[in-house]
């Protein structure tokens, strides 16, 4: 005679258990949905500055003090180690794109013309998708207003690309994304939206 | 239906909750902040000239590459900080940071016309205790109320051609900064 299991799992499981691991399954599912979403966003809003104010292609990183400082910003320069622009010192714009939102690419050829808010002083520089300088042959990586020359209306056009170009010309890599970044030294613009602020336009040239 | 809505409702204000403490957590744990980015070029309490922003070079980021830079951290524990430095013709500035790195207080050539740089660092304490008896030399002297007791400075001067690299760098040696001795 065969011995009987008498605990032995049943085939049919009673719908209580079902309900539980149901409950479970729910439970830790939502907790990866939770985590993945909230350490994500958190990561998008630390990564770059995302609250600024948008000038055609360019955005304003808004200026930082201690005082005003939001959470996203400290956290963004605790990672990074950056040092950045005070408030009373001026203001920095970048740019990823171009007026037609393509992004910058160091394959091709861009002009950026037009004018700046007023500012004593203002230098441009183009960075890598890392923040690092881009690489550039010579060893200029920066244009800045004193040395730009000018049209008689007082506009300018800069030949942004990774050869060299006459004129204006700020190098950059040849390869990979890129960033402008505009930084205005000493200047009264007050950052509120549609004051009339004026930046230069960024527009594509040829492509290698 | 109805179920899933409740998990999914309950997943976005979990969500919310990990964002926050992610947000506020990153700068306790930071390691690569700007003060421990300063300390490992240079020694504190002294103006160190930092590395000119090479592509590809290690130097800190977030400097404009147009501008020569020098940066002393300081800590306020032994007494008052006594930041002084010749100025430039070129564009300069001297903005001070706190221990996160964020900006409190900077001077530039707007200001200050052609005058030298004399500033004192101090506490709260520092402050009130000074303001008992003010020493003469003093007197012309901005003094800058601290939070806290750790920070760091950046002076910083424009190089406008590479004709006056030499000037801007002797200008740029030229700051000093130390705990503040009176008499």
């Amino acid at each position: 005679m065969v011995p009987v299991d008498r605990d032995a799992p049943t085939r049919c499981p009673s719908p209580l258990r079902i309900a539980r691991v149901r409950f479970v399954l729910e439970l830790l599912a939502t907790l990866v949905i939770a985590l993945a979403l909230g350490l994500a966003s958190a990561w998008y809003m630390v990564d770059a500055p995302r609250i600024g104010i948008g000038v055609g292609a360019w955005k304003a990183v808004p200026a930082i003090s201690s005082e005003t400082a939001d959470p996203y910003t400290r956290a963004r320069i605790a990672r990074t180690g950056e040092i950045a622009l005070g408030a009373g010192e001026g203001v920095v714009f970048i740019a990823e794109e171009d007026d037609q939102g393509g992004a910058l690419d160091g394959a091709c050829e861009y002009a950026v013309s037009g004018e700046t808010p007023t500012a004593r002083l203002w230098t441009l520089t183009a960075i890598d998708g890392e923040g690092r300088l881009a690489a550039a042959i010579t060893g200029r990586v920066s244009l800045t207003s004193r040395e730009i020359l000018r049209d008689l209306d007082g506009r300018f056009t800069v030949a942004v690309s990774a050869t060299a170009r006459p004129g204006n010309w700020l190098p950059t890599n040849r390869e990979g994304r890129f960033r402008l970044v505009m930084r205005l030294y000493d200047t009264p613009l007050a950052l509120s939206p549609g004051n009339g602020m004026v930046m230069p336009r960024i527009e594509r040239g040829d492509c290698r | 239906m109805i179920r899933t809505l409740v998990w999914l409702i309950g997943a976005v204000l979990l969500a919310g909750i990990v964002h926050i403490v992610a947000v506020i957590g990153v700068p306790r744990f930071a390691v690569v902040d700007p003060w421990r980015e300063i300390g490992a070029i240079a020694a504190d309490e002294v103006f160190t000239r930092l590395p000119r922003a090479l592509p590809g070079g290690r130097s800190l980021p977030g400097l404009d590459p147009a501008m020569t830079h020098s940066a002393c951290r300081f800590s306020l524990d032994r007494g008052p900080m006594r930041i002084r430095a010749e100025t430039a013709d070129a564009y300069w500035s001297l903005s001070l940071y706190d221990r996160r790195g964020l900006w409190v207080w900077g001077v530039d050539n707007r200001a200050e016309e052609q005058k030298p740089i004399d500033i004192l660092v101090a506490t709260d304490v520092q402050v009130a205790q000074l303001r008992e008896t003010l020493p003469d030399e003093l007197e012309d002297v901005v003094i800058v109320d601290w939070p806290g007791l750790e920070g760091f400075a950046i002076y910083k001067i424009l190089v406008p051609a590479r004709s006056q690299e030499a000037e801007i760098e002797r200008v740029l040696a030229t700051a000093k900064c130390g705990v503040a001795s009176f008499r």
